[in-house]
């Protein structure tokens, strides 16, 4: 008998879980849908960790795993946090509805099961589903790295066992943990205090009305000066202007439902202008139990868009220095006092068939006119090169034609420059003539492909002089060099092999030889590229998602008091038009407020970021201005379909139909 | 000022139709005051919702002013609403998130009065009502009565024309219930507000000039008080209510 009570017990408590789980899903889908997607990032990155295939693209992809494993920490962490926060709030929202079960008999020990069950069942069905979405997100992931490698994709269909099971012991330390917070709250509740926790007010961090005010007041100081200090550029003044600007966050953000009301207060007709009374109001009544929320999500972004500003500068620092120097199949250069080239030669002669190469000396002008002009009007930095560095005519034709760069012509009387696209416009406008032994040149063209200019020993720091083949005669040599166009790309093992032979012969007292080989090059962009930006991107949609669905869920958790408001204003005579205005209005700046903050850190950080690299890495597509643009891109791409999402349910559960 | 013309509503499908107001007619003269009483079901809030254009009527014509409300667009109804009609509702209908001052004010506001006038246009009428000392408060912090009052100049203080009450006393005491009603009998008289309202509380409507009866959706019988007092008036009331047959358990 009792065993068949239980029994019967059980049956409607799973059916009345099921139910709250379905209605859960339903009401907060936005929600829902975030746990999916949660479940498909982790699925997904986790089966990067497990991939034979990707870690043996190259050696240094072995560590892919670990910065992976890494970042899982971080996003399982917030991740915890989101669904710990959405628990409780759902919790704190269907008191009244927990509150009649308690009051019809059930016990809070059962109450406490009960929803736990619901949300085993929620985050079930949500790790399942993510799952699913995750193998086919593994797909484009392991696409974009073979594409990095510049290996052919074939879609493959896989399951991995290990990383699925990673995920799941993920996702249980995320629910285990929301539940337990639950789990204690509910077996500790009162009747009176589920059926009646409408009536309780909400806090507000801050009481006094007059002490808000002043803070708000100082905020705004403190976020114009961070603002100023984070723009000056300075590593110090930048750190300060970024503690300003936290303080200001959380002042703002606390004091604005005092500091607002009485700013309007002081101005009523601009109060009772427009729309701005219902707009203001309605925000501040939302900010006022917000804030520290508010400010937290304001931190998350500005995390969010340095995470992704970083992710963009580390691939445009890894792609520009590797573009620059991976003009050539292969490149050895040797200082000229201390070594030739004959050991590089006769291994490269016995098992890498070339096409085409050059064996060339750089010389030195015995003057620094291009390097002083160079310092006096724009960033430049040479710490090898005190005189300008000059190339013989004939192999600057050679290692054009080895570049497959088309023909340059050098006219009588003329010298030639070849330097980094950062330098092209100063040395357009350079016009000193250069005096070598009995020749005097005039500046000709000015020629800006990729020629191995940039950080090590090579064609010259950032720029080149090419001069006639009998001008450069009697010059002092600064290093030889030798370029080559092979056959096929130089393998790992033969670049290997040839640092082999460098770690034999070298003398690690003295300058070093530079052996780069294309190949070799790229498959380090792809890993350092996949090594850093993945692990960053990761975190960054993490933190978004995670941000952008605490705001979506209170927005949409407060559909009835919307309703009932925009149905009195209809009443009152407001027609839809001006509704569907003073929503989006509301919408702009509920969703702008913890955005803003975030752009004025993130914006300057990104920029300071950007300078960090030696001048003429950072441009094209990683030009700081390409790296703000792309990285605002992706922010406001994910953080826009939240607020499509959270308007478009919105606008359709509270404005009233027409007429 | 209000014609309202045969009108009929019907509610439901083809095979379940409901008729809530069956060939309504009656007038309302500028500066009156008029109570609609029936029993639950008896089609009085239909009727208001009709006039107030929150609803449409099936057959029939409802004229304010001489504007046929039917004959109205989405925007000119609106229009039309925060222009002529001001509304009392028994839950109060106040918004929690703007003070009383404001709640007031919204009105002027929607109906793009200069905002430099509001707060003093807001104030005149918070004086006339009695509420000069609760503007800044929110609505969570005033009494019901107050709460009725500050309703009251809303529908009001724009200069609308048709002050339409749901049940306003419903929520109230006995004593504030009085107030109120003394209030809206001096917004009748001394600040010519053309009111009408629908209420099943014989106590309320004997504050109005006119009580109109309603009986399963028609007009069953008017009461005039003339120059009858207000007691005498209820009584008469409450015998036209029993002659309605079985809504004596709804009077006070």
């Amino acid at each position: 008998m009792c065993l068949l009570r239980w029994g019967v017990m059980s049956v409607t408590l799973f059916k009345l879980s099921l139910r709250g789980a379905g209605r859960q899903a339903k009401d907060y889908l936005v929600y829902f849908v975030t746990v999916v997607m949660a479940a498909a990032l982790l699925y997904s990155f986790n089966s990067l960790v497990f991939s034979r295939e990707i870690s043996v693209l190259s050696q240094s992809m072995e560590m892919l795993p670990v910065m992976i494993l890494l970042a899982d920490l971080v996003v399982v962490g917030v991740f915890g946090w989101l669904v710990a926060y959405a628990t409780r709030f759902m919790l704190l929202r269907r008191s009244r509805e927990l509150g009649t079960y308690l009051l019809i008999g059930l016990e809070n020990r059962q109450m406490a099961r009960l929803f736990f069950l619901e949300n085993l069942a929620v985050g079930s069905f949500a790790l399942g589903l993510g799952t699913v979405l995750g193998i086919l997100l593994y797909q484009v992931f392991r696409a974009v790295i073979l594409a990095l490698f510049g290996m052919p994709y074939h879609f493959s269909f896989g399951f991995s066992l290990p990383a699925a099971g990673l995920t799941a012991v993920s996702f249980a330390l995320i629910y285990l943990h929301a539940l337990r917070r639950s789990r204690r709250y509910i077996r500790r509740v009162k009747i009176h205090d589920l059926i009646y926790s409408d009536r309780h007010n909400e806090n507000a961090a801050i009481h006094t009305g007059k002490w808000r005010r002043r803070i708000f007041s100082a905020s705004l100081v403190l976020g114009a000066a961070g603002t100023l200090l984070l723009m000056a550029g300075d590593a110090l003044l930048g750190i300060i202007g970024a503690a300003c600007v936290l303080l200001f966050l959380f002042g703002f953000f606390l004091s604005f439902s005092s500091g607002v009301p009485a700013y309007f207060d002081r101005r009523p007709a601009l109060k009772y202008g427009g729309q701005n009374l219902l707009i203001f109001r309605t925000l501040t009544a939302k900010l006022s139990t917000m804030g520290v929320l508010m400010a937290v999500i304001s931190t998350i972004f500005t995390a969010t868009l340095i995470s992704e500003g970083t992710g963009l500068v580390f691939r445009g620092l890894f792609q520009g220095r590797a573009a620059e120097i991976s003009c050539f199949d292969l490149y050895i250069s040797v200082a000229e006092e201390w070594r030739n080239h004959d050991a590089y030669l006769d291994f490269i002669e016995e098992n890498i068939p070339v096409e085409k190469s050059v064996l060339y000396p750089v010389y030195v002008s015995g003057s620094s006119q291009v390097v002083d002009y160079l310092t006096s009007c724009t960033v430049y930095y040479s710490l090898d090169f005190d005189q300008d560095p000059i190339l013989r005519y004939s192999d600057y034709a050679a290692l054009r034609s080895i570049a497959g760069y088309r023909t340059a012509e050098l006219e009588p009387g003329q010298y030639l420059i070849h330097c980094m696209t950062y330098l092209e416009n100063p040395m357009k406008q350079y016009t000193g003539l250069l005096t070598l032994g009995d020749f005097t040149l005039a500046p000709g063209t000015v020629y800006t492909e990729h020629f191995h200019q940039n950080y090590i020993e090579a064609n010259g720091r950032g720029y080149i002089l090419v001069v006639p083949d009998e001008a450069a005669k009697g010059l002092a040599v600064h290093h030889k060099a030798y370029a080559a166009k092979t056959v096929q790309p130089v393998s790992p093992e033969q670049y290997a092999a040839l640092e082999n032979l460098h770690n034999g012969i070298a003398d690690w007292t003295e300058p070093q030889d530079s052996i780069t080989a294309k190949a070799n090059e790229e498959a380090a962009v792809a890993s350092q590229t996949a090594l850093f930006v993945f692990p960053l991107y990761y975190l960054a949609l993490a933190l978004t998602m995670t941000a952008a669905t605490i705001l979506t869920i209170q927005q949409l958790s407060e559909s009835e008091q919307y309703k009932r408001q925009f149905r009195l204003l209809h009443k009152l005579g407001m027609d839809r038009r001006e509704m569907c205005r003073a929503l989006r209005v509301q919408f702009t700046f509920y969703y702008a407020m913890p955005a803003v903050p975030s752009l004025l850190i993130g914006v300057p950080f990104i920029l300071n970021l950007c300078k960090a690299p030696e001048p003429g890495v950072m441009v094209g597509s990683s030009s700081p201005a390409a790296i703000i643009g792309a990285a605002l891109g992706i922010f406001f791409l994910i953080y826009g379909i939240y607020i499509t999402l959270a308007y478009t349910g919105l606008k359709r559960n509270v404005l009233p139909e027409a007429d | 000022m209000l014609q309202v013309q045969n009108i009929e509503k019907y509610y439901g499908n083809k095979n379940n139709i409901t008729k809530a107001l069956d060939r309504v007619s009656f007038d309302v003269a500028a500066g009156e005051f008029l109570a609609i009483m029936g029993a639950s079901g008896s089609g009085k809030t239909t009727l208001l919702n009709c006039i107030s254009t929150i609803d449409t009527v099936s057959a029939g014509r409802i004229l304010l002013d001489g504007i046929c409300v039917e004959d109205l667009s989405d925007a000119e109804l609106a229009k039309f609403r925060r222009e002529k009609l001001g509304f009392v509702f028994q839950d109060y209908n106040l918004l929690d998130t703007l003070t009383i001052e404001e709640n007031i004010g919204l009105a002027l506001s929607l109906n793009h009065t200069d905002p430099k006038t509001v707060q003093e246009q807001v104030r005149e009428k918070a004086r006339q009502l009695g509420i000069v000392e609760v503007l800044e408060k929110f609505p969570y912090q005033v009494s019901g009565g107050q709460k009725q009052r500050a309703a009251c100049a809303r529908a009001m203080v724009a200069g609308q024309s048709l002050l339409l009450a749901d049940e306003p006393t419903g929520a109230l005491d006995s004593r504030s219930s009085k107030n109120l009603l003394e209030i809206m009998e001096l917004m009748n008289r001394d600040l010519k507000a053309t009111i009408l309202m629908v209420t099943h509380d014989a106590y309320s409507a004997s504050y109005a000039g006119r009580v109109l009866f309603l009986k399963d959706g028609r007009v069953f019988n008017e009461l005039l008080r003339r120059d009858r007092n207000r007691p005498v008036f209820y009584h008469e009331i409450l015998d036209v209510l029993a002659a309605l047959g079985g809504d004596v358990s709804d009077v006070i």
